[in-house]
C-alpha cells in the first residue's frame, strides 16, 4: 500500500485522471505509438509493506548520495537503497544522470558480485527504464548485454527486474529492438519461458510482446520467435490451470495474438494446437465468469477470442475439422456476451466478432446456435450501437442464408421481428440497411415470415424508412415494400 | 469481391483495404481489387476472406417479379473477417490492456457502458432524434403518416385524410354534391352524410358534441399550385417550402410542439414552427382566396400520403 505523504487523492480525481490517460492512450493508438512501460507494482519495495514516497528532492540531497555510493564503503548500500526510493520522481532522475560518470557507475554496480548491491542498482536501472523521456531511459542501453546475460542465471527476483528493464527498453525505438536481436534476446528468452517461477515467465512473455507488438514485428521478429520454437511453450502457456497465475497467461495471449494477426503463419500456429487451446481456455474462463468472478478476467478473455477469431479467418480448412464440441464454446461465449456489455462492452463487441468468424457459412455451428438457444441472447443486444447491434445482425445473416430450415426456426422466435424493426429505424444506417438484408434472406425463404412481420408492425417499420436519407437503405427497404407487400393495406 | 469470383480461383487472395473497420458502428469494408502480385504494403499478411454461402434467392414467385422489380439489389454475404492487430476494431482492447500495464486498472467503479442507439427520423426535413422506438413511432404517426399528398397536411386518421382529400382536391366532388349529400361525419362509425359544410358541422356539434372550432373540419382553403409528383417518385422533396407572407388566406399552422395528435394534426414539424409567427389567422372562408401562393407549405414533414401512393390515385 503507498501513501501519498502531501497529499490524499479523492475519487473523482483519480476518475478525472484515468479519463485523460485513456485519452493520451487513444491517441497514442491512432498515431501507431502506443508503447506502455510497466513497473510491477511487486518490484517496486524491497520487501517492506509500507513504502513511503518521497515527493520531492533536492540536487544537494541526490548529490550526496551519489557521493556515498562512489566511496565504495560500507554506507553504500544504503546510499543505494535511498537513491532508489526518490528515483520514481522525474527530477530525480534527469538530475541524477546528469552527473558526470553516474551512469557508468551504476551500471558497475549492477555488475558488482554483491547480490544486494547488484538487486538495488537493478531496481534503479528499472526505475529509469520506466521514464517516458528517452534522455533517461536510454541511459540503460549500455546494459544490455549485462542484462541478457544475467537472463541465464539462478535468481529469479534478479533475472525478473532484468526481464522488466530490457521489456521497457524494447518499447523505446527500432534500434533498440535491433540491438536486442543481435545480441541474442530470443534465445535468451526461449531459456526464461521454460523457468519454473510464474513471475519470470510472466516478465519474459512481457518482454515478448513488446517485442511482438513492433511495427516492424512483422518483418524481422516474427519470423525469429517462429524458428527459435517458443511458440509451442507460449501455445501450452494457454490453461487456466498452468501452475502460473493468470496474469502469466495474459501475456502469452497476448504475444500469440500479435504473431496470429500479423498473418505470416497460421497454419503453423494452429498445427501446435492453438486453436484446441484458445477453445479449452475461453470455455474454463466461460465457467469461471459463470460462477460469478468477473473482476480481471476479461484480460484474458479478449486476447485468446482474438486468435481464435483470426485463425478461424485464415484457416477455414482446419476449422472444419475440428473436435469440440460447439455447444460448450457457444456456453461460453454467450455468458461473456451478457456478462460484460454493462461494464465492458468491447469484450462483448469483440466476441461477436469471433461468432461471426464461427458461424459464418457454417450448418453445424449455426444449428448450434438455434438449438442452444442463443438468438434471445443476440436479441438483447440489439439496443446497444457501437458496433454492437450491427455484428449481431450479421449473426442472424449469417444463419438466415442457410435456407429454409433456418430461416424457419429463426422467424419463429418470439422478439426476433420487434428487434428488427427497431434496428430498421435506429440513426445508423449501417444498421439500417443490415437489418434488411438479414429481411430479404428471411422472406425470400420463408413465406410465412411475411405475415409474421406484418402482424408484428413490421409494415409500419418498414414504411418509415422507405425515406430514409441513406440511398442503400432506400432502394432496399423499397424493394422489399415493392416485392413482398405490395398488396398489404397499410 | 464477388462470390463469384472467389470460387474459381482460391489461391489468389482478397486484398482489402478497409476504408474503416469493417465492424463497428457505420464502416464497410472497401474493395481494392484482387491480384497477388500486388501485395498492399500496408497489410503484408494474408487477408483470406472466403464468402461462404450464395446469396439467397428462394421463393415461389421470386423470379417472375425480379423482372419486374429490376435485380436485387441486397449484397449480404456470411464472410469471416480477419483483423489485423492496428484495426481500429481493437482499439478499446487495446487501450485496456495499455491501462493494465500501467497499473492504471482500478476497481474504483470505473466501468464503461454500453451506447444505446438512437432513433432518427428518416424524413426529410425532419431529423429529430428519439431515444425510444416507441417515441419515434408516435412521432412518425402523428406527423407522417396520413398525409396529403397534394398540399401535404398531415391527418390523425385515414378517415380524415380520405375525407380532406375528397372534399379538397377531388374535382368531381363539387359536381356531385350538387346533387346529393356528400359531406361525410367526421366521426368514423356515422353514416351520415351532408348537403353542406355547414350542415355536417352542425350534425357534429349537436349530436357528437364536438367543438365548433374543431382543428380537423375545416373548409377548403384556397387553391394553391402543386407540384404533380408521380406515384413512384422516390426523391425526397425537401420540406423547406417558404411561405408567402402576403399570402393572406393561406391558413395559419399551429405552434404546438407536442405530440397529441388532436392538438398537433396539421400542425407543421417542428422544423417549420419558426415560420409560423409570421402567418395571419385562419380565416374560416369557405371561399377562394384571390391571391395564389406559388408554393404549398403546410402540415410538413412527408412527402406524400402513403395510403394514396399507387392505389387510389
Amino acid at each position: 500500500m503507498i501513501r501519498n505523504r502531501n497529499r490524499v487523492c479523492g475519487v473523482e480525481e483519480i476518475k478525472a485522471k484515468r479519463r485523460q490517460h485513456e485519452r493520451a492512450l487513444r491517441k497514442a493508438r491512432k498515431e501507431k505509438q502506443l508503447v506502455s512501460k510497466r513497473l510491477p507494482r511487486g518490484l517496486q519495495g524491497d520487501g517492506e509493506d509500507v513504502e513511503i514516497r518521497e515527493t520531492s528532492v533536492t540536487q544537494e540531497e541526490i548529490f550526496q548520495l551519489y557521493q556515498r555510493i562512489q566511496r565504495g564503503s560500507d554506507d553504500r548500500l544504503a546510499a543505494l537503497c535511498s537513491l532508489r526510493r526518490v528515483l520514481h520522481l522525474k527530477e530525480a532522475q534527469q538530475i541524477f544522470v546528469r552527473f558526470e560518470n553516474s551512469i557508468r557507475v551504476l551500471n558497475g554496480l549492477f555488475t558488482s558480485n554483491l547480490a544486494s548491491v547488484q538487486l538495488q542498482a537493478a531496481q534503479c536501472l528499472l526505475k529509469l527504464s520506466h521514464s517516458d523521456d528517452p534522455s533517461i531511459s536510454l541511459v540503460c542501453l549500455p546494459a544490455t548485454p549485462y542484462l541478457l546475460t544475467y537472463l541465464s542465471g539462478q535468481s529469479a527476483k534478479f533475472t525478473e527486474l532484468c526481464l522488466y528493464i530490457l521489456g521497457n527498453l524494447a518499447a523505446e525505438n527500432e534500434a533498440v529492438r535491433s540491438q536486442l536481436l543481435v545480441q541474442g534476446v530470443i534465445q535468451a528468452l526461449s531459456v526464461c519461458l521454460q523457468s519454473p517461477h510464474g513471475a519470470v515467465v510472466e516478465a519474459t512473455a512481457y518482454l515478448l510482446s513488446q517485442m511482438l507488438q513492433a511495427k516492424e514485428a512483422g518483418e524481422k521478429i516474427i519470423l525469429a520467435v517462429l524458428e527459435a520454437s517458443l511458440t509451442p511453450r507460449l501455445i501450452r502457456l494457454l490453461d487456466l490451470d498452468s501452475e502460473f497465475g493468470m496474469q502469466t497467461t495474459v501475456e502469452c495471449a497476448w504475444c500469440l495474438h500479435y504473431i496470429v494477426s500479423s498473418g505470416v503463419s497460421s497454419e503453423c500456429m494452429i498445427s501446435q494446437g492453438l486453436i484446441s487451446q484458445a477453445v479449452k481456455l475461453l470455455i474454463a474462463l466461460g465457467r469461471t465468469v459463470d460462477s460469478g468472478t468477473t473482476d480481471g478476467v476479461e484480460l484474458l478473455i479478449y486476447p485468446v477470442a482474438r486468435c481464435l477469431g483470426n485463425l478461424i479467418a485464415s484457416d477455414e480448412q482446419l476449422w472444419c475439422k475440428r473436435q469440440f464440441h460447439d455447444s460448450d464454446l457457444l456456453q461460453a461465449l454467450s455468458v461473456f456476451l451478457r456478462g460484460f456489455l454493462q461494464s465492458r462492452p468491447f469484450v462483448t463487441r469483440e466476441c461477436l466478432w469471433l461468432l461471426n468468424n464461427l458461424s459464418a457459412g457454417d450448418r453445424q455451428f449455426c444449428s448450434a446456435i438455434l438449438c442452444h438457444n442463443l438468438v434471445p441472447v443476440f436479441l438483447q443486444l440489439i439496443p446497444f450501437s457501437g458496433g454492437i447491434n450491427t455484428l449481431v445482425l450479421m449473426l442472424l445473416g449469417n444463419v438466415a442464408e442457410l435456407g429454409l430450415e433456418y430461416c424457419e426456426k429463426l422467424q419463429q422466435q418470439t422478439g426476433l421481428f420487434p428487434a428488427l424493426c427497431s434496428t430498421l429505424s435506429t440513426a445508423d444506417p449501417e444498421a439500417a440497411r443490415m437489418t434488411l438484408e438479414v429481411l430479404n434472406l428471411i422472406f425470400s425463404y420463408c413465406q410465412q415470415a411475411c405475415a409474421r412481420f406484418a402482424n408484428q408492425n413490421g409494415i409500419l417499420a418498414l414504411e418509415m424508412v422507405q425515406y430514409h436519407s441513406n440511398d442503400e437503405v432506400r432502394v432496399r427497404a423499397n424493394f422489399l415494400m415493392d416485392r413482398y407487400f405490395a398488396d398489404q393495406d397499410v | 469481391m464477388r462470390s463469384d469470383e472467389a470460387a474459381g480461383r482460391p489461391a489468389e487472395q482478397a486484398h482489402w483495404a478497409a476504408g474503416r473497420c469493417a465492424l463497428g458502428c457505420c464502416r464497410w469494408w472497401e474493395e481494392t481489387g484482387v491480384s497477388p502480385s500486388r501485395p498492399d504494403p500496408v497489410r503484408p499478411g494474408l487477408v483470406v476472406l472466403e464468402p461462404a454461402v450464395a446469396c439467397a434467392e428462394g421463393g415461389g414467385d421470386g423470379a417472375a417479379r425480379e423482372s419486374e422489380l429490376g435485380p436485387s439489389p441486397f449484397t449480404f454475404r456470411s464472410r469471416r473477417i480477419f483483423l489485423q492487430k492496428e484495426d481500429e476494431f481493437f482499439e478499446d482492447g487495446d487501450v485496456h490492456r495499455h491501462l493494465y500495464l500501467q497499473n492504471s486498472i482500478t476497481s474504483v467503479g470505473e466501468v464503461e457502458r454500453p451506447k444505446v442507439s438512437e432513433f432518427c427520423c428518416q424524413i426529410a426535413g425532419c431529423s429529430q432524434l428519439f431515444d425510444a422506438l416507441e417515441n419515434y413511432e408516435h412521432h412518425y404517426n402523428t406527423f407522417h403518416r396520413n398525409v396529403c399528398s397534394s398540399c401535404k397536411r398531415s391527418f390523425p386518421s385515414s378517415h380524415l385524410l380520405d375525407i380532406h382529400i375528397l372534399e379538397w382536391h377531388d374535382s368531381f366532388f363539387q359536381i356531385l354534391a350538387a346533387k346529393q349529400n356528400m359531406y361525410l361525419c367526421l366521426v368514423e362509425s356515422c353514416t351520415e352524410k351532408f348537403k353542406a359544410f355547414s350542415d355536417r358541422k352542425k350534425h357534429m356539434i349537436k349530436v357528437h358534441g364536438y367543438p365548433s372550432d374543431f382543428r380537423f373540419d375545416k373548409p377548403k382553403k384556397p387553391k394553391c399550385n402543386q407540384k404533380n409528383q408521380s406515384s413512384h417518385d422516390i426523391e425526397m422533396e425537401t420540406s423547406s417550402c417558404q411561405k408567402e407572407a402576403n399570402d393572406t388566406s393561406c391558413r395559419t399552422s399551429t405552434e404546438s410542439m407536442d405530440y397529441a395528435p388532436a392538438e398537433t394534426m396539421e400542425a407543421d414539424s417542428p422544423s417549420m414552427s419558426e415560420e409560423k409567427s409570421s402567418i395571419p389567422k385562419v380565416q374560416q372562408r369557405p371561399s377562394f382566396s384571390y391571391k395564389v401562393p406559388t408554393t404549398i407549405c403546410f402540415g410538413h414533414g412527408s412527402v406524400r400520403g402513403f395510403k394514396n401512393a399507387r392505389k387510389k390515385k
